[in-house]
This record gives structure tokens, sequence and C-alpha cells, in this order.
């Protein structure tokens, strides 16, 4: 394997909860890229924290995976996370946005911060997830293996 | 007509809990209760497990203080297999003891940084866009800067510890799995990649300062609101000052008068019963010998600053003594002085670590002992939030046959539907119009007890808080329902 900059490490942080159906999804489409240590840092989440903001600004290069509710084309959306500013919120709940807001805000960092949008159906208490989350879940991650196939040439040394 | 207030879900608190008030047909407030709505079953499901599962699992009743119920399952294993607290190595007890106090660090900084420090920045009557962390980072970056540190830092102690933040893994029976890196307690200690113990202490110091700030401004509305006698139940060590991790069981009365006289934690069957009400999942403990009515005590830092004789770290200590000399009195029966005692606390946790992690000790290897098995292991430590009691049974095969847990916010049960009757009675009875900030009232009298209603009723999934406003024919009149 090449070898990387030292500076190309990824933190991908799954959010969700693997006891209630596809919201698995965040946390099983990290599991998939765990092993991967020569270039990602995995952390998994019930949900974003304010202290999170603290976490990323160690990282050039973020990632967060959640199970959505949208339902998007080919089951899945990769995006550019944007820093925003929300001051109506849940306590214990933040989203991406707010996370790397206060990031920016509170400790002067801006990681390039992307989310993967996982669409999911089923929410109940259940282990396992749904057929087509399932399907979802597969069409993220031969489009994510692709991205990080094309990360790697890119931050080759 | 007579209206019935409900507050569903109150925000801010650990967990989902629902208030409602109800009104005569004048505004008089005639009653009102607070609501414990979710139900898990820790006590039923874990039984038919082995006994050495326990803090394991009973850990996941709750991510917020997953190491208070880890380590007072591991307590009530150790004498499962014979070994009670004396008896742990010293290395054992001590690489307890730092995350525990680790453990109650970060989450009264949680508690004070994230839940409360809206209200005391903004005001109660503040609008509810600002009634939030996120206002308070805008507005107060140090000290959301300095929230985050202090938590990371306590968060940190129970990763290096159980090699998770949360959920980890430590304590094992008659014992601690591993010992303490010395490469950890150097990053503990040298400030490099993380604020040290020394700057975990000073920052103490200066929250302890603001809110004492914050008492000289705010005298009368914090003297008065939601002051009502109660017990105060708590645990002290040999000579009756503070102890978080093993002593005895201390209660007084709202004068003072010890009801409970420094007994060991084994013998709490003796002298503690559960009530119930129809409507509402959690228990109401009370002292058997002072009866149901006037038995119940507070606990959680009110509680244990009102209990001990003094805190056994010189810097609390001080603190505590400028905090009797504030108010003048023996006991503190207010509730928002909950947060001043949560700081000192925070103080004492600080020192505590500090204490330990410059001990040799925390990295011998000296980590389990055994002995001879029994049936039955009783485990109680002093949570963040209070008093917490796991009680485990189990057969010939180390099968658990009965588990009882009495979590810290079940003793406060009693404490927080009193502090939301006076917020009904004293704020919005006959009043008129319901404002949001009267109703934000009711969740700020619930939230100085950091209730934590998922331990509580060992819930799982949302957790919001709802307010319902009832009239005289049960009809639902108004209510607010926020998040969690």
């Amino acid at each position: 394997m090449s070898e990387l900059k030292t500076d190309s490490r990824i933190l991908i942080i799954g959010i969700g909860n693997n006891g209630r159906s596809d919201d698995a999804l965040g946390w099983n489409f990290v599991d998939e890229y765990s092993s991967l240590k020569d270039i990602f840092d995995v952390e998994y989440r019930y949900q974003l924290q304010i202290e999170d903001a603290l976490l990323i600004t160690e990282y050039k290069k973020v990632i967060f995976v959640d199970a959505s509710h949208k339902e998007y084309e080919n089951g899945y959306s990769f995006y550019k996370c944007i820093p925003v500013r929300t001051e109506a919120f849940t306590t214990h709940k933040l989203e991406p946005e707010t996370v790397l807001w206060l990031a920016n805000d509170l400790f002067n960092q801006s990681p390039e911060v992307h989310v993967m949008a996982i669409s999911g159906m089923e929410w109940e208490l259940n282990l396992g997830m749904s057929d087509a989350a399932k399907r979802n879940f597969d069409n993220a991650v031969s489009y994510f293996s692709q991205w990080i196939k094309e990360y790697r040439d890119s931050v080759k040394v | 007509m007579k209206k019935k207030i409900t507050i569903d879900p109150v925000t801010r608190v650990e967990g989902h809990g629902r208030v409602t008030i109800h009104m005569d047909e004048y505004g008089k407030v005639e009653d009102s209760f607070f609501h414990i709505v979710e139900f898990r079953g820790f006590e039923r499901f874990i039984q038919g497990h082995p006994y050495w599962e326990a803090p394991v699992l009973v850990q996941r009743l709750c991510g917020i203080c997953p190491v208070s119920h880890h380590l007072a399952a591991a307590k009530a294993i150790d004498q499962l297999v014979g070994v009670d607290p004396q008896d742990l190595s010293p290395a054992a007890f001590k690489l307890r003891k730092l995350m525990h106090y680790g453990q109650i660090f970060q989450s009264h900084a949680l508690h004070f940084f994230y839940l409360a420090s809206p209200d005391l920045l903004f005001g109660m009557d503040a609008p509810v866009e600002k009634r939030n962390v996120i206002a308070v980072a805008i507005e107060n970056k140090e000290l959301a800067r300095k929230g985050i540190l202090m938590r990371k830092f306590g968060q940190e102690i129970i990763r290096a510890i159980s090699g998770k933040k949360i959920h980890g893994v430590a304590a094992v029976p008659g014992g601690m799995h591993q010992t303490f890196d010395p490469k950890e307690r150097d990053y503990f200690l040298n400030g490099k990649d993380l604020p040290n113990i020394q700057t975990m202490i000073d920052w103490s110091l200066e929250i302890i300062e603001f809110i004492k700030g914050y008492h000289e401004k705010n005298r009368i509305l914090l003297d008065t609101f939601a002051t009502f006698p109660s017990g105060h139940l708590g645990m002290v060590d040999d000579v009756g000052n503070m102890e978080l991790y093993h002593g005895k069981l201390r209660a007084i009365d709202s004068t003072g008068k010890i009801t409970l006289p420094d007994v060991a934690t084994d013998d709490y069957q003796k002298y503690f019963l559960e009530g119930v009400e129809r409507w509402s999942y959690m228990k109401f403990p009370y002292l058997k010998e002072v009866g149901r009515e006037h038995g119940w005590n507070r606990v959680g830092p009110l509680a244990r600053l009102n209990i001990c004789n003094a805190i056994p770290t010189p810097l609390a200590e001080k603190e505590r003594q400028a905090y009797v000399a504030f108010t003048g009195k023996k006991v503190n029966n207010s509730t928002l002085y909950s947060h001043w005692a949560r700081l000192i606390e925070i103080l004492h946790c600080a020192e505590v670590m500090n204490e330990l992690l410059h001990d040799d000790e925390i990295m011998s290897n000296d980590l389990v002992r055994e002995g001879k098995h029994r049936l039955e292991g009783i485990g109680i430590i002093e949570a963040p939030r209070g008093t917490l009691t796991h009680h485990y049974q189990v057969d010939e095969k180390g099968m658990i046959t009965r588990c009882n847990l009495i979590v810290s916010t079940t003793h406060n049960n009693e404490a927080m539907n009193r502090a939301v009757r006076w917020v009904a009675n004293n704020v919005i009875s006959q009043k008129g119009a319901i404002t949001d900030g009267m109703l934000n009232q009711v969740e700020v009298a619930i939230r100085a007890y950091d209730p934590c209603l998922s331990c509580a009723t060992q819930a799982l999934g949302q957790m919001p808080l709802r307010v319902e406003l009832i009239n005289h024919k049960g009809e639902l009149i108004d209510e607010r329902i926020k998040n969690g």
C-alpha cells in the first residue's frame, strides 16, 4: 500500500443506533471502513454533541454518516457540509452543520466536512436493517469505495 | 374555567418527563404532577443473566452516567465473589475512584455548562431561542470553550481507564481489568494535548467565582425559588466528610437533625421503602422510620453539601465554608443552590483526580482479589445526581434471580414534584396569561436536580418533556412540547 501524506487522515463519524432498525445505517457504514486504519479514524455517536466541535478540529477532513428520513435518488446523498448557526435546537442533538459552525466559531478551525446521508425507512426497536435500507447502504458503499480510491490517489506521497 | 397546564417534554433534562398543572375556574392552581412516563425495566430483564454481565449490561441504562451504573454494579458483583469494598486491591480501589470522580466531573460540567448556564446567563424569562448552549457559545465563547474542555477532561479519564468514553469496560468481579498507562498519566499532567489537571482546578475555581457573583446579584430569587423543607441523603466517610465512592449513608431532616445515622450501605433495606403512585413509573423512596410523608430525601450536590461535616480536599472545603457562610444556614433547602453545590463538587473531583493522577499505585498490576462466593451483593455509590443503589441476588450457578435499582433521580422524585408545585403556586397560579417564561421556570426547577429520567425508569428512545394545562373538566387547555 502506498504511503499517504501525514495530514491526510479522515475522521469518519457514524451517527445512529444499531438497536433501531435502519438507524444502524451510520454505524454500519463506519464498520465497513473501520479496518482501513491507514486512512480513517472512526467514531460512533448516538447523536452529535457540542464537544464534537472540538473533536473535528483535530482533522482536515471529516465525514459524518447518518441515516436519513429523506428518499434520495440511488438511496443516498454525499454532500459538502456548510456551517450553519442555529439557535433553535435540541440540547443533546446537533446537526453536522451546527457542529461545523461551532468548530469555526469557538476554535477558529474549519475542517472540510462532508455528510453521507443514507435513506432509511424503519426506525423501531429491532436489530438489522430493512431490505430497502440494505440496498441503499450497498449503493452508498459502492460510491464511497470509489471516492476513497480517488482520494488515496490524491494524497499519495 | 378550570385549566390544566402540561409541560411535555421538559427540556434540558436527561430523559422524558411530563408536567401537568391543574387549575380551577379562577386560574388558581389546584395541583401539579411531574410524571415519568417512560419505562424499560432493566430490573426484570437482567434476571437470568450471569452476574458477571451485570456491570456491562446495566451501564446501558444511560449514556450520561454509565460509569456510575457500571461501578455500583461492580461493587455489588464484588460481594458476589466475596470481595467487600475494603478488600479491593489499593490499585483497583484507586482506579475505580479515579474513573468515578472523572465521571462526576464530566457529568457536572455537562449539566452546568450545557443545561443550566443558559438560564443563569440569559434569565428564566429569556426568549426560548436564547435558552440553549448555542446561545451561550455565541455570547460567552470562553465559558463555552472551558465547558467543552472540562467535559472532555472527565471523559478522557473515563476513556483512559475503560477504553471508551461511553459504555467502556473497566471493572471485573473483584477488581479492575487493566492498570493505568504511564503515557496516559503524562497526557493528563503535561498539558500538551489537553489542558492539564491543574488547569481543571483553576477553571473550577473560576466558575465558582462566577456562581458566587450570580448569587450575590440574585440572592432573593435564589433564596426563595422552589425552597421547601425536605430530608437530605448522601454518603460520608468514617469521620463524616464527603465521600462519593464508598462510605456510610447519612440522612438529615430539613433542620439538620440526623434521621439516618451513618449506617452501612449493606443495610439499606433495613431503612428504606419505596412508594408508588398511579401517575408515574418512577418510585418514591423514603425512610421507613420517618414514614412516607416526611421520610423522603433530596440527593445529589445540594444534599451532599448539607449532610457532610467537611469536604476532604482543601480548596473545595474552603468553598464549602464560603457557601455555608453565605446563607448562614445549617441546612440549605433552596433548590437553586444545587448549581453552586454542584460546582463545589466539580472542584472537589478535580482535586481528587489530581491526587490520584500523582499516585503511582494507579499503575500497579495488583488488580483483582478473590473471596468466597455469596448469593447476594449490594453496591451503593454517590453518582453525579445522588445516591445510587444496585442490589443483586443470584442462584448457585451465578445467574441473577433478583435485581433492585434505586436510582438517584428516584430519590429526588418527591423533591422535583414539590419544586414543580412551588412554581405552579408561586409563579403560575392566578396570573392570567401563561407565558413561555413561566413555563420555563417549571423546567428550571426540575433541571436543578439534573434528573436522569432514563436512568430512573430505564427508558429508551427520544426523551422530550411536555407541559399540559388542564381545566376542571379534565380538558387540555394549553400545552408546550419540546424535544430534550
